[in-house]
């Protein structure tokens, strides 16, 4: 997949409503084995949630030095996608705030396949400064 | 589900084993081939001043979507069903995982009965992980 004219990451310049990549990819059989060993369930049905289609989003537009800590996600189940069709993937900034003066930034993505199945929406909260949780989860342990 | 929901009725629980190699076989279901704190022990130490890496904290949302998906059946779950987690700790290499949960709330909708249960993870240490609800809606 093309990485062309990346931005470099600015969380001060992000703005909220800011469209991010638009792609598409075709689920494969050997993605969906790999993600059900992955997690040890036969049965999973959303590969897409390790495709991490915002994280993704985001990274087809902007090269972040930065990084960013996970620090929640809220995913929505519409219809399981389908081995060989298309998924096609939106994604955009849902929200920026701080937070106990940390900045945190809330990236969504939807994905629908090639026939107008609604599969997924996805946000994660990104915590903007890895290094705070970092010291707080006492790394030397 | 074929019959109602009681309030307080427990989600089966669920107890998932995290390996390095079950982190980066996550990680390689992506489509960009990228360097992350969860695949690279450098930039985890460099961003997070970890000396290990971490899973993605959708390995915990897959793990509760699995508990959750039990509960409802695939037919509910995968169709109308919602996870939303906030990560407290860190899930690593080495770390034994369990899922449980139990039904706090049930509004009806058009379409049913909307159906909340609060869920947590918990590491082999009795740790909270992750907290937070899932849902679905029950025809």
């Amino acid at each position: 997949m093309a990485q062309e004219q990346l931005k470099p990451f600015k969380y001060d310049d992000v703005q909220i409503g800011e469209e991010l990549g638009s792609y598409e990819y075709v689920l494969t059989q050997e993605m969906l084995d790999s993600f059900r060993a992955s997690v040890q369930d036969p049965d999973a049905c959303f590969p897409t949630l390790a495709v991490k289609h915002d994280a993704t989003a985001l990274n087809m537009v902007y090269d972040d030095q930065v990084g960013g800590v996970n620090a929640g996600n809220e995913v929505e189940f519409f219809n399981p996608p389908i081995v060989g069709k298309k998924i096609f993937v939106k994604g955009r900034i849902h929200d920026k705030y701080l937070r106990r003066d940390k900045p945190y930034m809330v990236i969504e993505a939807t994905a629908v396949d090639e026939d107008g199945r609604m599969l997924e929406r996805l946000r994660t909260y990104q915590m903007k400064k890895p290094d705070e949780v970092g010291k707080k989860w006492h790394p030397q342990s | 589900m074929a019959s109602p929901i009681l309030d307080n009725a427990p989600i089966p629980t669920l107890t998932k084993s995290v390996t390095e190699e079950s982190i980066l076989q996550f990680e390689s279901c992506g489509i960009l081939d990228r360097q992350n704190i969860h695949n690279n022990h450098e930039l985890a130490a460099q961003r997070l001043g970890t000396s290990y890496t971490l899973a993605s904290g959708r390995m915990s949302i897959t793990f509760a979507s699995e508990a959750l998906r039990r509960f409802f059946g695939p037919e509910v779950f995968n169709h109308s069903g919602s996870v939303n987690l906030k990560f407290l700790r860190p899930v690593k290499d080495g770390d034994t995982i369990t899922v449980s949960g139990s039904v706090i709330q049930q509004d009806p909708v058009d379409s049913g009965t909307q159906v909340t249960v609060m869920v947590q993870c918990q590491n082999q240490n009795g740790d909270t992980t992750a907290v937070g609800q899932g849902s679905a809606i029950v025809p």
